[in-house]
């Protein structure tokens, strides 16, 4: 029975995944899904804002220079139905981030996945019609 | 029981797995499948069409709404004002409302009473268009407003929407399909399931387009959804970001 309960859990967990997640801007406009960067860093700050949730984290690269960067989310409403809560992730905690670059180079980015401190994976869900098709939420 | 649940359960993922194939092939729709059932009527006998809606308008590009083998037939002048457009001026980046038909990618709910019809949308902006059922004229001196004045009247089992008294300030989707102040809209909207609501509009604007011309566009009802709080304007860091010209994705 508890198999069949973790199915159905499961089940619904996937048809989550289904909500479309189109931002209120055309994503390639902002975001090049051919600019793939991978962070790790530091947590500094977390806003659970409209239109975007977003979250600042301190990179340190192999000269010892701390750069911060701003990593956009979907909606908190989008992250919500999705199973995130504005608690998710921690000031100070050491996560990884992969994602697209924003097109002007500047330090900011759409988070697509977020490895949080515990080796949780939970993913962002905004993606743009042509950034990679990515699961919303998958528990490792 | 335990059978049953098994069955529902693969039903489920068989039907999730369908729909991220479809996001996989880049669909324009990516909704959840629509529940089935008939089509709910008031009692008064008009068709109930209340409930939490995904979809039912452009958001990318017009043209998906357009019958095969037609096209959008824009003025040259109003094709001009298009390819100029850039992709950080649409409206609905900058927190303005999307006007009709453009529908935002989130949650919105149908609210019908005997005197008006609310369309309540969650996001982007969190705002509403104010249908009245208790008119039968639209007045004489209207100033332009981003959702128009709409009335609106049953025929059968479609609520028939007519609006004019539209700004030219919105886009009709990412793309900038634009419009003049010269718009009339009349949508037709049909709940033809339980789960299905269609919207036929006719778009009939002499300042931006040769003729009249129809889209189709299908919402899709979200049964265990609830409208939630956006307020765009609290912290929209996208705008001086966004690049190059308007595009549909």
């Amino acid at each position: 029975m508890k198999n069949k309960v973790a199915i159905l859990f499961a089940a619904i967990v996937l048809l989550a995944i289904a909500v479309p997640a189109i931002a209120h801007h055309a994503f390639a406009a902002e975001y090049d899904a051919d600019q793939p960067v991978k962070l790790k860093g530091k947590v500094t700050k977390f806003e659970w804002t409209n239109p975007h949730a977003r979250f600042y984290i301190d990179v340190v690269d192999e000269k010892g220079v701390v750069s911060n960067w701003n990593l956009e989310l979907a909606s908190p409403n989008v992250l919500r139905r999705n199973g995130w809560t504005s608690k998710i992730l921690q000031i100070g905690e050491e996560i990884t981030v992969e994602g697209s670059r924003a097109r002007d180079g500047s330090k900011m980015a759409n988070a697509r996945v977020v490895t949080l401190a515990n080796g949780q994976r939970v993913f962002s869900g905004l993606q743009g019609e042509d950034a990679p098709n990515q699961p919303l939420r998958q528990n490792q | 029981m335990a059978k049953r649940l098994v069955m529902s359960s693969t039903l489920m993922v068989g039907v999730a797995l369908m729909s991220l194939s479809a996001q996989a092939q880049g669909g324009q729709q990516r909704v959840i499948p629509a529940p089935k059932g008939p089509t709910p009527h008031l009692s008064d006998g008009k068709p109930d069409l209340s409930g939490v809606w995904r979809g039912g308008g452009p958001v990318q590009d017009l043209a998906v709404g357009l019958a095969k083998g037609e096209t959008i037939p824009l003025l040259p002048e109003a094709e001009k004002l298009m390819k100029s457009r850039q992709s950080k001026d649409d409206p609905e980046a900058n927190c303005l409302p999307t006007g009709v038909p453009r529908i935002a990618p989130y949650p919105w709910r149908i609210l019908q009473t005997p005197t008006h019809v609310f369309f309540l949308f969650e996001g982007n902006i969190h705002s509403y268009r104010q249908i009245f059922l208790n008119q039968t004229k639209h007045p004489e001196d209207l100033d332009p407003t981003w959702y128009g004045h709409s009335i609106a009247h049953y025929e059968g089992d479609t609520l028939v929407i007519d609006t004019v008294g539209f700004n030219d300030r919105f886009w009709f989707d990412f793309r900038g399909h634009p419009h003049t102040t010269k718009l009339h809209t009349i949508e037709r909207w049909t709940r033809k399931d339980l789960g299905t609501l269609v919207n036929e509009v006719t778009i009939d604007d002499p300042g931006a387009y040769t003729r009249p011309f129809k889209l189709t566009f299908t919402a899709t009802l979200q049964p265990r959804d609830e409208l939630m709080e956006y307020i765009c304007q609290e912290n929209n860091q996208d705008v001086p970001h966004i690049q190059g010209p308007a595009r549909a994705q």
